[in-house]
């Protein structure tokens, strides 16, 4: 009987330890992200000026509705999502089943290159950009003397090309942060897979896609998910290398909420409503990811 | 042991390192706006220190304001001057980007604790109107305090004026110039003469001539912004809301005749459109216009092209045309100082202030040669160094002549919703010179301006 209860008290004493370490981040978390998203969700319910705000209900979310900036941000948003994810992740999953070859020589220094643009400032990145793209910048002055264009096309006065940018801008920085995630994954595929699909006689292509991809799904889902949640939260490009584009043609959601912040007559609780919209969205494509993602490796 | 001692030794670097950043972040305050975006503080990028600077002392007041070379310089010799007469007197400016002045007051005024302000902080005028209304707590009123606000133009203070009151004092100039190349003017045969009191329609003839024998448009301009549009309004006395508040814009006859004036000027090639700040800076000083036409504020930034002194020359602005009420004379931009209720001293900034940027005409001649810091301040025109001529634009006295075009400015009405409507004219008009239908777009944006005002 002393037995059981050591073994008890052992087993308790050892959770204890686990809920002890678990507390202090736990209280921070709850005290510093969830209690302010709680309040914030408070605050979209009502509506005002600066500090005079009183509850009004669901009248901001169907406010937003008929807000034509909004539609047209959530449009633009959803462009960048849809466009920019895929094309930067099969280039991040392509750029490193390349780069886990074997044979290959100066390995360490194509992965630093191609990962260096992340670790480049926001803010920074975005203003180069826009003057690399300017009427008189290096891509047109390169362009006119290749022969290309005769005058300078103005890249960001155009609401298409502008957007063309920006997804420009997003894959040249984020690939090779995912890049890096696939190249931990495939750490965990053996090599002797390969080459018996060698053996087997399958192309480069029919064994990047029917053993690279199918063994690499959970990363893939998780990028895909930090990707999503990225991109529908957009910011700083919209603002440092379009300014919202020509006419709200680059507009982010983000953008527009920072706007409606700080630029205009502040009217907080709307901005808040606004965010919960952002809020929603990421869950709900995540959700929807997770349910693809799963099924599928159990199946 | 040795791993023992290297643990601890790690560890207390790792918690010095984490309390030394958590100090520098403890005093941006972003807790309930957007929980879920990625907020990388603006204020971060302030090269000044971000203490909470809580007005302390009795002889001492605490400025926000920006730019070392114009405001803060100014704030600087202003303290000089005044502690002639008050030897105790101690200013204590701390630099502070406008966007973040903006951000850091819309904190403080929202969450209530007001405690963060400083005693005085600059403000940009197109912002008075908006601020003072959406925070009225935020601000003194210094109507009867003595400041004498009838030696300002009295269109620089109407910017300051909420339902009667004064709130803030008159401080940088922000009256149009029209700034030409007289060297190019004089290849296609012109004056600075020919460009003087004139219309729109007779400034976009000689610019279509000027741009043909000399390639060189006259005007350039950032898309996306509505600053020549704001400026035309402006010379004409009217504004984008009525004397209710209402957004005036379809059926505004000035307004559709500004949209025609620019689309024309886009079209015809007279005036370039560019990205950004720095381009259209570039465009200036690397000759590919012929001028430009901007507040006064932009001869700072003419003047770093030092290899173009003399060929220079400024006057004022062209009218619109077949408008009643229509001037040469318009404002963009400019700032007043706007004491707060956090101020602890209220006589002594009121004092300060009545005695330097509102009453001293010693100050005014200060700093004017080294910063090119004109003043709204009426009597300052007639001081000699007002009049002093200024080689790199011809030889002119032009300060004296911006003085005077700022007496004849037309005031305008900003209101509240000023940047919302000024943001809705700019997608109308980047619309309009992409083809669109004008009285389709103003429609669209007065329903823009509706909606943000929640009606």
């Amino acid at each position: 009987m002393s037995k059981s209860t050591r073994k008890l008290s052992l087993v308790k004493r050892q959770k204890l330890t686990g809920w002890i370490f678990l507390i202090p981040a736990t209280i921070l978390i709850v005290a510093t992200s969830f209690y302010p998203m709680f309040r914030a969700f408070l605050l979209s319910f009502k509506t005002g000026i600066g500090a005079n705000m009183k509850w009004v209900g669901f009248y901001n979310y169907a406010r937003m509705i008929k807000d034509t900036v909004f539609i047209q941000s959530l449009k633009n948003t959803f462009f960048y999502l849809i466009i920019q994810v895929p094309i930067m992740l099969i280039l991040a999953l392509i750029l490193a089943s390349m780069l886990n070859d074997r044979n290959l020589k100066f390995k360490g220094i194509f992965r630093t290159a191609i990962f260096l643009p992340c670790a480049t400032s926001l803010v920074s990145y975005a203003i180069i950009f826009r003057s690399l793209f300017a009427v008189d910048g290096f891509v047109n002055t390169v362009l006119i003397k290749l022969g290309i264009l005769s005058t300078g096309y103005n890249f960001l006065g155009h609401p298409t090309s502008a957007k063309i940018i920006i997804i420009i801008a997003l894959i040249w920085r984020w690939t090779g942060y995912n890049m890096v995630f696939y190249l931990a994954g495939l750490q965990n595929i053996e090599y002797s897979l390969y080459e018996a699909a060698k053996i087997d006689g399958a192309s480069p292509f029919q064994s990047f896609w029917r053993i690279t991809v199918p063994l690499l799904r959970p990363i893939i889902l998780l990028t895909a998910i930090m990707s999503t949640n990225g991109t529908l939260q957009l910011f700083d490009e919209s603002v440092n290398l379009t300014n919202g584009g020509p006419a709200n043609a680059t507009i982010t959601m983000s953008h527009y909420i920072y706007n409606m912040s700080f630029k205009y007559v502040p009217n907080f609780g709307y901005a808040a409503a606004m965010s919960y919209i952002i809020f929603l969205c990421v869950a709900i494509l995540a959700f929807i990811q997770m349910k693809v993602g799963d099924k599928r490796y159990e199946g | 042991m040795k791993k023992r001692i290297f643990a601890f030794f790690m560890v207390t670097t790792l918690i010095l390192a984490l309390t030394a950043c958590g100090a520098k972040d403890n005093t941006t305050d972003n807790a309930s706006k957007n929980t879920t975006s990625d907020t990388k503080n603006t204020s971060n990028d302030t090269k000044s220190s971000d203490q909470v600077d809580q007005t302390s002392g009795d002889n001492t007041l605490t400025v926000w304001c920006w730019d070392p070379a114009f405001n803060i310089y100014a704030m600087e010799q202003a303290a000089e001057i005044y502690k002639k007469d008050h030897p105790d007197f101690v200013l204590n400016v701390i630099e502070t980007p406008w966007a973040d002045v903006q951000t850091k007051l819309t904190t403080a005024a929202a969450s209530g604790d007001l405690s963060t302000l400083p005693d005085i902080l600059l403000m940009q005028d197109n912002a008075f109107q908006k601020n003072a209304i959406s925070y009225p707590d935020a601000f003194v009123d210094i109507s009867n305090s003595g400041i004498e606000f009838s030696k300002f133009s009295s269109a620089k203070v109407a910017y300051s004026v909420v339902d009667g009151k004064n709130y803030g004092v008159p401080f940088d100039n922000g009256t149009v110039i029209a700034c030409y190349r007289t060297d190019i003017l004089e290849e296609a045969g012109y004056t600075l003469d020919d460009f003087t009191d004139i219309t729109w329609s007779q400034y976009i003839e000689m610019g279509k001539d000027i741009l043909s024998k000399t390639g060189k448009p006259l005007l350039s301009c950032t898309a996306g912004e509505s600053d020549v549009i704001m400026m035309m309004l402006q010379s004409a006395g009217a504004s984008l809301f009525d004397a209710e508040g209402n957004p005036y814009m379809v059926d505004n006859p000035v307004l559709v005749q500004v949209m025609e004036t620019y689309a024309e000027l886009v079209s015809s090639g007279v005036m370039i459109e560019v990205n950004d700040w720095d381009q259209y800076v570039g465009s200036i000083t690397n000759s590919t216009v012929a001028g430009t036409i901007n507040g006064c504020w932009i001869m700072a930034s003419i003047q770093t092209a030092e290899d173009q002194s003399g060929k220079w020359g400024i006057t004022n602005t062209p009218a619109l045309d077949g408008i009643a009420g229509a001037t040469n004379y318009s404002n963009n931009g400019g700032s007043s100082w706007a004491i707060t209720s956090n101020c602890k001293n209220v006589p002594l900034a009121v004092d300060f202030l009545a005695n330097t940027f509102a009453g001293s005409v010693e100050f005014y001649e200060t700093i004017l040669p080294s910063s090119g810091a004109l003043a709204t301040y009426l009597p300052a025109a007639d001081s000699d160094v007002y009049g002093q001529p200024q080689e790199f634009f011809g030889g002119e006295a032009v300060y004296s002549m911006i003085t005077d075009f700022a007496g004849k400015t037309p005031s305008n009405n900003t209101g509240v919703y000023y940047y919302e409507a000024r943001d809705a004219v700019a997608t109308a008009i980047a619309n309009v010179v992409a083809g669109a239908d004008i009285n389709a777009e103003l429609q669209n944006a007065q329903d823009t301006v509706n909606f943000a005002m929640g009606r």
